[in-house]
């Protein structure tokens, strides 16, 4: 995949609070750099396959693997598909390290640099969305769903990066609590049909300000 | 069988690809592959036999992913299903002499520091395989590996553990690194240095994209060299590999060209390419690489080669330095890091880390310091002790090939030492003094570092591995050494060819201007051929010194680097800066979050004699408490509120500086611990909360991220700890956050316990057992101060 052009810092902003307010110039200047840094070394990699669904009362299969997805929520997300793309994609390790050293440095770089790098995993997935488009014509998509939303289970996530091969084509693992790492990664199902999908938005349950959005809080919606 | 007799060949064959085979037999992804060693048999037995009569002389055991984490959800063990993937190998191939090797893949999961576990974990991980397989198999093979810190926790396992060959291959992208960042020369050096039998890559990517890469191993290693690539590349849409046998087997014949012995195939290979790949290689007689071994030392991602002055910065060592042994004695290792940033940016080529002191436990220090740094730096590091298990330990966990300081003509010293840094693959310090003292004489020095050239020689260290410092004395007492010192580094240098390095500042000892002494000393050193200076790189003249040597020299074409390094200091925005803020005073300072400028005003307080407590509560807490009201009513934002932290804790380290200098003890409104429980590695928001709790005086003991339960409670008790904050990101490591409560109050240790994280509700936090949840960073500290005042 191209190195990553630029990051949206707006998206990083609402990351951190900031609603629809202006950062100040202070923070300006922050952002602008660790944009740079961020751009300079991450390594942004994608994969992906495509599998037939199976239906049945326990969960929905994919056959040819191990993987059954389980819960209401996944269900939901994949009504009116025939097919789904298993997806992972990743900013690669040394933002990891970036964010590390930079949080020895100083804290108030390093909550940006963590934003904005969640942004850089976003845009990683953005741009493996578009060129999956590019191959896969003749289906509608459905949003990115990750294991962890809603109640399908986030313990999936080894053998879906199994499935995909993942640690050893793009370096994505996961540790013994199912987390990724490198930490900026994320794993995702888009359902595929080739009837027009009702339009469904991803709503909060994508969001991972989901649980502390101030937003929330008092009962509104950033308008995302 | 004899892996030596093997390598007699001209050419050894492996096997092609297993993966591929298993698939193709209708293995179902996300399967444990290894576990058809006990359900389709006759599956292996087929695949191998195929490879062996196609002509690999060594194939591998269906064992890749045999390890206890892998496992973990398999019925069987990791020790049965290793000894029946070698057992079936060694059926299927009985009446064919071939070897058999016990395949090693990666344990599957991140060690330290991107993931959570541990290079000691994974030792253990491998040293279980290892043990399982070692009586029955011929040759130990570790493939796929992008983790040079996974790899070497490999290879020490099965050094450690058994007596077999060790071939390992690490998986290189198309820009020579591995996804981790490991750069072919890391593994070079790491790995001949740890002693393994055959190194290369496997898997990735296609042969001819390979050649390029191995063209670099073959500058880097005179060990036998591995290439065992994909069919060529897949595609993307239906994941077949675009080469065909016959076509792989001409380009791997090429590769004979640049001195490769050891032929095989990965994913996307099949008994067909063993086969023409045997045929193209009938007759080929390998160039024989006649690279010459260069003194170098690394980390994954950054080799220093010492063919030009590198400077080691000094400045990780506690002697003189009180507020460096108050850190240790704190376990406060962000100030070390801090220290190793600032040597790197003023231009730091390696570290020297000393973290000596009688009252810690210094092998432990140099652990986690030695961890700490490679987590966030990639320049490589001088391991300096006079212990010889402090320096085990150091070795054992560092990532890459390290630098031991030192050992000396002493026969005794040699013989504690000198086998460690054989073991680890290290570069070794050898100081010109022995029992007898620093001989006066260049002669004598010269003659000491004879000695130690020899010792290292007879156990097998190679002369490039070994750096000669002839030893600085201090010119106000011994005016007639300082020549001595350069005439001995000349000698070492161009009569035994060795590599020198020299600490310069003792020179100055005793005199004013200390510096011009240190600078022209350094100048005269390098024309005498010091390689390898160790100094201050902070203080600007000695880095000067150094960058124009290496300008004036030629070292430095068309002065890229000069200009490079100067240039930018021209630009220093610093100076705008505390031009205009003239008339602050502390509070504004915090409230615009200005570091430096707080820092100033704080010590000019001092200075005129204020009061450090008073400072403290009169302007430090005050105006982080407004920026703190500023934030909840959404004024401000969390990096501005995090600046005006920051600002604060300057202010913090100006009072500590001034109270250690008058030593007086530090000011402390109670201690705090806080820690990321088990199983979670977001920790930026526990380290939010550890400036904030820190800028209000508390004395927070930070116990890191994936903190065992047992941590948290043995500290809470052993520094009687009255506030614990706990700190969980995902819902699936609240469980760990529940658990550490629930063993703290079982062991009857009275503290209060304040909660966080993104999916931490109040109920959520009552219901295991909290006292307080802190919503935000800010909330801690109205929690801290309810509880500790």
């Amino acid at each position: 995949m191209q190195k990553i052009e630029s990051l949206d810092k707006k998206e990083a902003l609402r990351y951190l609070g900031y609603g629809n307010n202006e950062p100040d110039e202070q923070v300006k200047k922050i952002l602008d750099e660790c944009e740079k840094q961020i751009t300079d070394i991450a390594k942004p990699a994608f994969a992906y396959k495509i599998f037939d669904i199976e239906w049945k009362d326990d969960g929905i299969y994919i056959p040819g693997t191990t993987l059954v997805f389980t819960g209401e929520s996944i269900r939901e997300h994949l009504e009116g598909c025939e097919k789904v793309i298993l997806m992972c994609a990743t900013s690669g390790q040394e933002v990891d390290r970036l964010i590390r050293t930079t949080q020895i440095r100083g804290m108030a770089k390093a909550v940006i640099m963590d934003a904005l790098a969640s942004v850089s995993v976003e845009y990683v997935c953005n741009e493996a969305e578009r060129l999956i488009r590019d191959n896969v014509k003749d289906y509608y998509f459905t949003w990115r769903f990750s294991p962890g939303y809603g109640d399908l289970p986030i313990e999936i996530q080894g053998s879906f990066l199994n499935v995909l091969d993942a640690p050893k084509t793009m370096g994505v693992s996961v540790t013994a609590g199912d987390m990724l790492t490198p930490t900026k990664s994320v794993t995702a199902i888009i359902g595929l049909s080739k009837e027009p999908l009702k339009a469904k938005t991803r709503g909060c349950i994508s969001c991972s300000m989901n649980e502390r959005c101030k937003f929330r809080a008092g009962g509104t919606h950033c308008g995302f | 069988m004899d892996f030596k007799k093997l390598l007699e060949k001209e050419c050894v064959i492996l096997d092609g690809g297993m993966g591929t085979m298993l698939q193709a037999a209708g293995m179902q992804l996300g399967e444990i592959p290894e576990v058809l060693g006990f359900t389709s048999p006759e599956i292996l037995y087929d695949i191998h036999r195929a490879y062996a009569l196609s002509g690999s002389d060594i194939i591998y055991a269906n064992t890749f992913g045999a390890n206890r984490h892998k496992l973990k959800d398999s019925e069987y063990t990791v020790s049965e299903v290793i000894k029946k993937g070698l057992a079936n190998a060694k059926e299927a191939v009985k009446d064919l002499g071939t070897y058999v090797a016990l395949d090693v893949g990666p344990i599957g999961q991140l060690l330290e520091p991107t993931g959570t576990l541990t290079f000691e974990e994974a030792y253990d991980i491998f040293k279980e395989i290892v043990v399982a397989g070692r009586d029955d198999a011929d040759v130990i093979v570790f493939e796929t590996m992008t983790d040079l810190y996974e790899l070497k926790a490999a290879v020490l396992a099965a050094k450690e553990n058994s007596d077999l060959p060790i071939m390992c291959t690490m998986t290189f992208e198309e820009n020579y690194r591995t996804f981790t960042g490991c750069s072919v020369s890391a593994m070079a050096l790491t790995m001949e240095g740890l002693g393994v039998d055959a190194i290369g890559m496997n898997c990735s990517l296609g042969p001819k994209e390979m050649y390029p890469i191995v063209e670099e191993l073959a500058r880097w290693t005179t060990l036998p060299m591995i290439v065992k690539p994909n069919a060529g590349l897949p595609d993307p849409e239906t994941n077949l590999y675009n080469v065909t046998a016959k076509e792989f087997a001409e380009y791997m014949a090429r590769l004979a060209d640049i001195g490769v012995k050891i032929y095989g195939g990965c994913c996307g290979t099949t008994p067909e390419f063993i086969k023409e790949l045997k045929n193209a290689l009938e007759g080929v007689k390998p160039a024989i690489n006649k690279v010459v071994a260069k003194s170098a030392i690394c980390t994954p991602c950054n080799t220093v080669v010492i063919d030009r002055p590198r400077i080691i910065g000094e400045r990780i060592n506690p002697t003189g330095k009180k507020l460096f042994k108050e850190a240790l004695k704190n376990n406060d290792i962000d100030y070390i890091l801090g220290k190793a940033l600032e040597q790197i940016d003023a231009g730091a080529d390696i570290l020297d880390v000393n973290v000596g002191l009688p009252e810690i436990n210094e092998k432990d220090m140099m652990v986690r310091v030695v961890k700490a740094i490679q987590a966030i730096t990639d320049v490589p590091l001088q391991l300096d002790s006079t212990m010889p298990e402090v320096l085990e330990a150091g070795l054992r966990v560092y990532n890459g090939k390290p630098i031991v300081n030192s050992v000396n003509g002493e026969e005794q010293i040699m013989e504690n030492i000198l086998p460690l840094v054989k073991k680890y693959g290290a570069s070794v310090v050898g100081l010109t003094l022995d029992n007898g003292g620093i001989p006066k004489k260049a002669e004598k020095r010269f003659e000491i570092a004879k000695k130690i050239q020899k010792h290292a020689k007879e156990y097998g260290i190679s002369k490039e591995n070994v750096f000669i410092d002839c030893l600085t004395l201090t010119a106000s007492a011994e005016q007639d050494g300082v020549m001595e010192t350069l005439n001995a580094l000349k000698m070492v240098k161009d009569e035994l060819g060795l590599r020198t390095v020299l600490g310069v500042s003792n020179i100055s000892f005793g005199l004013p201007n200390r510096e011009l002494i240190n600078h022209n000393f350094l100048t005269m050193a390098l024309t005498y051929g010091l390689d390898l200076p160790i100094i201050n790189p902070n203080v600007e003249s000695m880095t000067g010194a150094v960058r124009s040597y290496n300008l004036l020299t030629g070292i430095d074409k068309n002065s890229v680097e000069y200009i490079e390094a100067y240039n930018q200091a021209n630009g220093d925005i610093r100076k705008n800066v505390s031009g205009e803020t003239k008339q602050m005073d502390i509070k504004q300072a915090i409230l615009s979050g200005l570091k430096g400028e707080t820092k100033r005003l704080t010590e000019k307080m001092l200075n005129e004699g204020a009061e450090a407590l008073k400072i403290v509560d009169d302007m430090l807490i005050p105006a982080l408490d407004v920026t703190g009201a500023e934030f909840e009513k959404g004024k401000i934002f969390l990096p501005q509120l995090i600046m005006s932290a920051e600002a604060a804790q300057a202010a913090f380290e100006a009072i500590k500086e001034d109270m250690v200098k008058k030593n007086n003890a530090p000011v402390s409104k109670g201690k705090i611990i806080i820690a990321t429980v088990k199983g979670d590695i977001h920790d930026i928001g526990k380290n939010i909360v550890k400036v904030l709790l820190e800028n209000y005086g508390y004395n927070v003991i930070d116990l890191g991220r994936d903190v065992p339960y047992e941590t948290v409670v043995e500290t809470a008790i052993k520094e009687d700890v009255k506030l614990v904050g706990l700190s969980a990101l995902m819902t699936t490591t609240l469980v760990s956050m529940e658990k550490t409560i629930e063993l703290l109050r079982k062991s009857g240790h009275e503290c209060k316990v304040m909660v966080g994280g993104a999916v931490l509700t109040p109920d959520y936090a009552l219901k295991i057992g909290a006292d307080y949840y802190a919503k935000d960073a800010k909330e801690s500290v109205d929690i801290a101060k309810k509880v500790l005042g």
